[in-house]
């Protein structure tokens, strides 16, 4: 008897752990709105995840803070609901079935890695207002996850990611435009990382092949998480060329540099991979890091930016970077398409409501970014639908800190 | 040919981390015969800490090893009590699981307190390789060497040449026995953890050097690394940590040379297959602990 009563008083735990969070009060009738993200928020990518976290909670507050958003009459506050999927694909499906169905948000922002939204992206529904399809009718605007072609896996995916293959296009005509005289190249890459395998064989190996200036001498690959390249950099030493392309992340660029450093080697000009712009680099390997210039989307180049960069480390600690400026972008943009949206924001309306808020964003067009323009394309763009374009600058690692060694006249007066 | 030549240098040095890792697993596992999977927390737990008397005050690279080494001697102490104290007799697998649990926990731990971001360590070796004729050798890489050599020459003489090492031996091949003969069982186990996480806390130290950061991803490195070699070398085998540390370190450099890194570990685990195959006792394959 007393067993069956242990067993009892644990069944009614998980029952109500089960419906706690269902019968929770939420929505309109208690003044909320819920919005969500997964993140690599624990793991070797936590970095990245952490950012755009603090990022899209920063946009959450000031909105807040300036009364909330208006929805049918009434201001309602934003709720940040996010998830944790380190990096991981298992744990990114499980999180994404949570923001749907248990979370319940209007739309989620992330994932971090390109490995995760791959999956993540196939469980969405292939096609709108598909009966038969029973994929998952979540809005996806995603700020990280930076593999080319993402957007297509779902018409319930839109990005305000970089466009790499356009930033190494353009790296490629101004070397040989501004530097003719630099005419080999070598390449390393992280052949485990969706990202970084997708930048040298998506990106810069087309733009090489396609200006047809640059000789490559040598490309070598190693792991995300490796951290003995002597073997590799021998061959880099060997191949003597003038621009190392280091298509790597900061976790396997700082040994790399090392063990450069260590056999002299020393290109007249190394670039580096998108997501290198960001402070990680700057604390794991600041003097060997010096001279590096990386591509990105972001730099603190106008009061705006600077004013968000203080901010987001002064409240959370928060890195802002390429991919994390891209959550506060989409937050605050979402924002204005929720008041526009005429939503009834409960729970029996999240379907309708998510499908509105999506029909909205594949019609905005151009908006206004941090720093500049950006361009979301419509969904019948025939090379990438509900991608954006945007400004690209240039940044170079200078006395330990990111300065801005390249960006485009129009951007220079801000 | 010269290059190949310099990746085996190369290999070989950077296989004495390999060996010291292996030799830590290895200890553990002949003394408890028990595997304590959290040893590579120790070991990314002695090298974080070993950087808080220089975020402090600039200390120099003994005082690092030692506050290291400190650090993983209370977290191997901590392992030993919270993992392995309370697991009764015959329950040999659940250690495994427990120590599983702890290694996530120290990691996650470290990944929250950085946000998983490396963090820089100071070399005291200096970033230039030297040049020895043709080749070229990285002073980090001879550090681990020598280091390598230390500490496996005194776990050898503690081990043959002391009383506590006769213990140790006793303890590892018959524990009934050293019981009835008056050896403390647990007193031994103690004493190897304080002894496999000195070790680990110097371990840390050169990896880190190594790298040139500590970051949240060096248990399970290590942690892998250290499985391979046990195995490879033979279970509970001091040598055949040292041979398999050796052997794994010169094959991973010169298959990324010939082959690239996406064969590298393909082949080191064909390796491991083959020898477990052919001769499943490992490489050594003969108890010494």
């Amino acid at each position: 008897m007393k067993r069956l009563t242990g067993f009892k008083v644990i069944a009614l735990v998980a029952v109500a752990l089960l419906l706690g969070p269902v019968a929770a009060p939420a929505f309109q009738g208690e003044g909320t709105l819920r919005i969500g993200g997964m993140w690599a928020l624990s793991g070797g990518a936590a970095f990245f995840g952490k950012a755009a976290l603090g990022l899209a909670t920063l946009a959450a507050d000031e909105i807040n803070e300036a009364g909330g958003v208006t929805v049918a009459g009434k201001r309602v506050k934003i709720t940040m609901h996010p998830q944790d999927d380190a990096c991981n694909a298992e744990q990114g499906l499980a999180a994404v079935r949570r923001l749907a169905t248990v979370d319940k948000v209007l739309f989620s922002l992330g994932p971090t890695c390109s490995s995760v939204a791959e999956p993540v992206f196939g469980t969405l529904q292939k096609k709108l207002g598909d009966s038969g399809d029973t994929g998952l009718q979540l809005l996806f605007f995603t700020d990280t996850a930076t593999k080319f072609g993402l957007a297509k896996l779902s018409p319930w995916v839109f990005r305000n990611t970089p466009d790499e293959p356009a930033m190494y296009d353009f790296i490629v005509k101004y070397l040989k435009e501004t530097k003719p005289e630099l005419k080999t190249v070598m390449v390393s890459y992280e052949s485990d990382f969706a990202h970084s395998a997708a930048t040298w064989k998506g990106a810069l190996e087309p733009a090489l092949k396609k200006y047809g200036h640059h000789e490559i001498k040598e490309v070598v690959d190693w792991r995300w998480l490796d951290t003995e390249m002597g073997a590799q950099i021998t061959k880099l030493r060997r191949a003597n060329a003038d621009v190392y392309f280091a298509l790597a992340h900061t976790t396997s660029m700082c040994p790399s540099l090392k063990e450069m450093k260590s056999q002299r080697v020393r290109p007249k000009m190394i670039i580096g991979i998108t997501s290198l712009a960001g402070t990680e680099v700057l604390i794991n390997c600041p003097d060997l890091a010096e001279g590096v210039i990386s591509p990105t989307n972001f730099a603190p180049i106008n009061p705006k930016a600077k004013q968000i960069a203080d901010k987001s480390w002064e409240k959370y600690k928060a890195d802002s970077n390429i991919h994390s400026v891209p959550a506060y972008e989409n937050v605050h943009l979402i924002k204005g398409l929720i008041e526009k949206a005429q939503l009834k924001n409960t729970e029996e309306s999240l379907l309708e409501d998510r499908r509105k808020v999506r029909d909205l964003l594949a019609k905005v067009g151009t908006f206004q970014g941090v720093i500049g323009k950006i361009t979301l394309h419509p969904e019948d763009h025939p090379v990438k639908p509900r991608d954006v374009d945007k400004d690209m600058l240039l940044v170079q690692v200078k006395n330990a800190k990111w300065s801005v060694f390249w960006a485009p006249p129009h951007l220079k007066g801000n | 040919m010269l290059d190949a030549t310099e990746q085996f240098i190369n290999g070989l040095m950077f296989g004495c981390l390999y060996a010291l890792i292996g030799g830590g697993f290895t200890i553990l596992f002949g003394v408890m015969r028990r595997f304590n999977m959290a040893y590579g927390s120790t070991i990314m737990a002695g090298a974080y800490v070993a950087l808080v008397p220089v975020y402090l005050f600039r200390a120099p690279a003994w005082l690092m090893v030692l506050t290291g080494i400190a650090a993983a001697v209370l977290v191997g102490l901590l392992v030993e009590f919270c993992c392995f104290r309370f697991i009764k007799k015959g329950h040999e697998l659940a250690p495994l699981m427990t120590t599983i649990g702890m290694l996530i926990v120290i990691n996650e731990a470290i990944v929250h307190a950085t946000d998983a971001v490396g963090l820089k360590y100071p070399s005291p070796f200096g970033d230039v390789a030297l040049e020895l004729g043709q080749f070229l050798v990285r002073r980090d890489y001879l550090a681990v060497l020598v280091a390598g050599v230390v500490c496996f020459t005194l776990i050898f003489l503690l081990l043959y040449r002391t009383r506590f090492g006769r213990a140790m031996r006793a303890v590892a091949e018959r524990p009934e026995a050293a019981q009835i003969l008056g050896v403390s069982v647990r007193r031994v186990n103690v004493l190897t953890f304080v002894l496999t996480s000195a070790l680990a806390g110097v371990i840390g130290f050169f990896a880190a050097v190594s790298v040139g950061s500590a970051r949240p991803d060096m248990a399970f490195f290590v942690t892998g690394k250290g499985l391979v070699v046990m195995v490879l070398g033979g279970l509970g085998s001091l040598p055949g940590a040292i041979v398999g540390g050796l052997v794994l370190g010169v094959l991973e450099f010169e298959a990324t040379w010939f082959l690239g890194a996406t064969y590298r570990d393909i082949l080191a685990f064909v390796i491991l297959f083959l020898v477990l195959v052919f001769r499943p006792q490992g490489l050594v394959g003969t108890r010494t602990t």
